[in-house]
């Protein structure tokens, strides 16, 4: 093999591997969260069946800060932070805060379970559609719970996988009164 | 060259791996079913570590509903204690349970398994119920003797408590005859491996390491003995299973994000141009080995140690094994898909080692015969090495023509064609009393050349059908038969559209591109066949032409784990893929009917 022949060859495996790893690298650190603004505004134009069988838009809440909580009764750690939420209505929703709880249920679940536990915001029927409605906004492994704060403006600040402790919910909510 | 990038990936991924992430439901909670004896169905769920699933919410059904499962005796889970449903069973790890079988009334060639279930993680979410199904194959119900077909995926059904969105599952690239070579077992799979390699060491792939072999082998001269050679070729051969043990491990952890890689551009333009660096050494534009200095610097390095030498021949070994891994990489994708989603390193890194040493036995009796095998230079030799220098320009082509407009890809197989007649001396005259090969190279190199020029009179009359290049010279006189009517999707929502709006009929789905071969054959020969076209007649048909190569094509592909046309997916009535029953390539008209029957039935 010559010099140059040898230098092509291993120029081109030396190349070959950079743009391996680069695509790689490009590859991994996708699955950013989804255009804030776009995500907000999709939440906003959703529509869903309340408890009381009336559909209900989203967009009615626009201008408050919104959490969109998606639930179920069959979720054990659902059932751990709806109380938090609760507690949560009641406190802030004099200053501009609405919680929605969105549950991946039957009617017959949800209705029953909301009136026990005393949920005192809205709750909707989402279904299964509201599982693919989670994923279309960000939350991509279709787990619950699954949370969103969507700001005044109706842009997202966050989304939310598990659990959301007290303290974490109430440093993302004092900002946005 | 895939192992190297494989490797790399791997390299990345341990850099990155900082973030805990969340796994599809369909890769935590892994389904499967096989029948393990005429009336007991084993379902397997391999939970994944930190994961776990409820023993309440498993729920299990077959269809057609002749067949019932008894799913009363679950085993025992262990008890979690759950602050709001009290004490609950849970099963985690690798779950298997025998559910009792029983079949009111005639037995069935095959049912479906639609299996309910709902699982948590750790972390502190759950999943939704999932519904899964698995086609069971149950060849000899009455006789006893038995075969089990497994595909898990996930099933949408209106009303059940499953998902809604059809393409919900994670598409499972492999075919079902690859599926089928993974369930004999671990020591059935290594062999059969091993005799993947052994086919393969027919390919040309291994011919560039024979002149790496022999620039080990000739140095010792008249002293080499069998032992010795022998010895020194199973190091060589051991390097490189080695190295494709590696790659089996990297593919076993990374899963199937190898084939996401894989649809790359820029990916697939380094596999061509190495297949073309591999050719001109074919051609003899260079000696195919180790750079003189790297390969006295081992030598130097080496020799100090006992048996030193058989050290470098194994780096060699290794690094043959990077060189020609490309070569081998297009028949091993389906194999390196399916080992990455058995997320199995173990059992990867075996069955690539067991393939590899299949693929070194013609290496092996090069060296036990202490060269005496080593190929002959001559002229002979030469034409041979030409014709694989061929091939694997051949097969840089094809590795690129996902990305070629037609007209370039023709042009290209043309000037291939053409050059590879020029070659076998197609335009020189035969010397009288020449020897009978040269005469029958010179008939093949003729052959190519009109092959060649046929082509390329094709593609510049406008023809971009690669097995109809003149069709186009024929005038307005010859009618085809009509073709099959295809209603175009180009992306993901139109095809479900699609298949929402198939209203209770099944559904194909055809890949297809202009520069695919196979296609242009299935629309030709098989689509053409009375028969196929009669049970073509009772289904949707739809078609995407990913020749433009654009995005959203390229999310078709992926959602359904394919590399490329050609490919034909099959939907059931309710809108469901069929898995296990996917075209991959070309089928005859017979061999397809009979695919479309499993289909409408």
């Amino acid at each position: 093999m010559t010099r140059p022949l040898q230098a092509l060859l291993i120029g081109a495996l030396a190349v070959l591997f950079a743009g391996a790893g680069y695509l790689f690298y490009e590859w991994r650190s996708g699955g950013r969260p989804p255009n804030p603004v776009a995500t907000g505004q999709m939440v906003l134009a959703a529509k869903f069946m309340g408890l009381d069988n009336q559909p209900q838009a989203l967009g009615q809440w626009r201008g408050k800060v919104l959490v969109v909580n998606f639930w179920a009764t069959w979720c054990a750690p659902c059932r751990e932070e709806i109380p938090v939420f609760i507690k949560f209505q009641d406190q802030y929703g004099a200053r501009g805060v609405q919680f929605i709880g969105l549950a991946i249920d039957q009617k017959e679940r949800a209705g029953p379970y909301a009136r026990d536990i005393g949920i005192n915001y809205p709750v909707l029927v989402g279904g299964l559609e509201g599982m693919d409605f989670a994923r279309q906004v960000g939350n991509s492994r279709g787990v619950l719970p699954f949370t969103l704060v969507i700001d005044r403006s109706g842009k997202v600040v966050t989304t939310e996988i598990g659990v959301l402790k007290p303290e974490k919910l109430e440093s993302l909510l004092k900002p946005l009164l | 060259m895939r192992l190297i990038f494989a490797l790399l990936l791997l390299l990345s991924c341990t850099v990155r791996a900082g973030e805990p992430e969340l796994l599809e439901p369909e890769k935590a909670f892994r389904f499967s079913a096989r029948m393990i004896a005429a009336d007991r169905l084993e379902v397997r769920y391999e939970i994944a570590p930190g994961y776990y699933m409820y023993r309440d919410k498993f729920r299990f059904g077959a269809e057609p509903a002749s067949i019932s499962l008894d799913a009363s005796q679950l085993p025992p889970g262990t008890i979690k204690k759950d602050e709001f449903f009290g004490e609950v069973q849970i099963y985690r790890g690798d779950m298997r349970f025998v559910l009792p079988l029983t079949v009111a009334g005639e037995p069935v060639p095959r049912f479906t398994l639609n299996a309910v279930s709902q699982g948590c993680a750790d972390i502190g979410v759950c999943y939704p119920p999932q519904e899964q199904k698995a086609e069971i194959r149950h060849t000899g119900l009455s006789s006893g003797a038995l075969s089990a077909g497994v595909s898990p995926f996930l099933q949408s059904a209106p009303g059940a408590p499953a998902s809604a969105a059809a393409p919900r599952g994670k598409p499972q690239s492999e075919d079902t005859l690859i599926a089928e070579l993974f369930k004999g077992g671990y020591w059935a799979l290594v062999m059969s491996f091993f005799g993947f390699g052994l086919l393969l060491a027919l390919t040309p792939c291994v011919f560039p390491m024979i002149p790496i072999l022999s620039g080990i082998l000739v140095p010792h001269g008249e002293h080499l003995t069998h032992a010795r050679g022998f010895a020194l070729s199973l190091a060589y051969v051991l390097g490189m299973a080695i190295t494709y043990a590696l790659a089996g491990i990297a593919a076993g952890l990374l899963g199937t994000l190898l084939s996401a890689a894989l649809q790359n551009p820029w990916v697939l333009s380094g596999f061509a141009a190495v297949f073309v660096l591999l050719a001109a050494s074919m051609f003899g534009f260079y000696e195919l080995q180790l750079p003189s200095a790297l390969q006295s610097r081992l030598a130097v390095t080496t020799s100090k140690l006992h048996g030193g030498h058989f050290a470098s021949v194994f780096v060699m070994g290794v690094l043959s094994a990077l060189i020609v891994g490309p070569c081998v990489a297009a028949p091993l994708a389906g194999a390196l898909l399916y080992i990455g989603q058995s997320g199995d390193g173990v059992l990867g890194g075996s069955a690539l080692f067991a393939m590899a040493l299949g693929m070194g036995v013609p290496l092996l009796a090069v060296g036990a015969s202490a060269g005496a095998l080593l190929p002959k230079a001559g002229p002979w030799m030469e034409t041979v090495k030409r014709f694989f220098g061929m091939v694997l320009l051949g097969v840089a082509i094809y590795v690129v023509s996902p990305l070629l407009p037609a007209v370039v890809y023709m042009l290209a197989w043309a000037a291939l064609l053409i050059v590879f007649a020029v070659y076998l001396h197609a335009l020189d005259p035969l010397p009288h009393g020449a020897p009978g090969y040269r005469k029958l190279f010179k008939g093949v190199g003729v052959i190519s050349l009109l092959a060649g020029v046929a082509l390329l009179i094709g593609v510049l009359s406008g023809s971009r059908d690669l097995l109809q290049p003149l069709a186009g010279l024929r005038g307005a006189a010859a009618p085809a038969a009509q073709p099959v009517l295809f209603r175009r999707v180009s992306d993901l929502p139109q095809l479900e559209e699609a298949i929402r709006g198939a209203a209770g009929k099944p559904v194909l789905l055809d890949f297809y591109a202009d520069w695919c071969v196979t296609c242009k054959e299935m629309e030709a020969f098989t689509f053409t066949d009375a028969g196929v076209r009669k049970r073509l007649d009772e289904m949707v048909k739809l078609q995407v032409d990913v020749t433009a190569n654009l995005d959203e094509h390229k999310a078709l592909l992926r959602r359904f784990g394919l590399f490329g046309p050609p490919g034909i997916v099959f939907f059931d009535r309710q809108g469901n893929e069929i898995k296990g029953l996917r075209v991959i390539g070309f089928q005859p008209a017979d061999k397809f009917a009979a695919t479309l029957d499993l289909v409408l039935n």
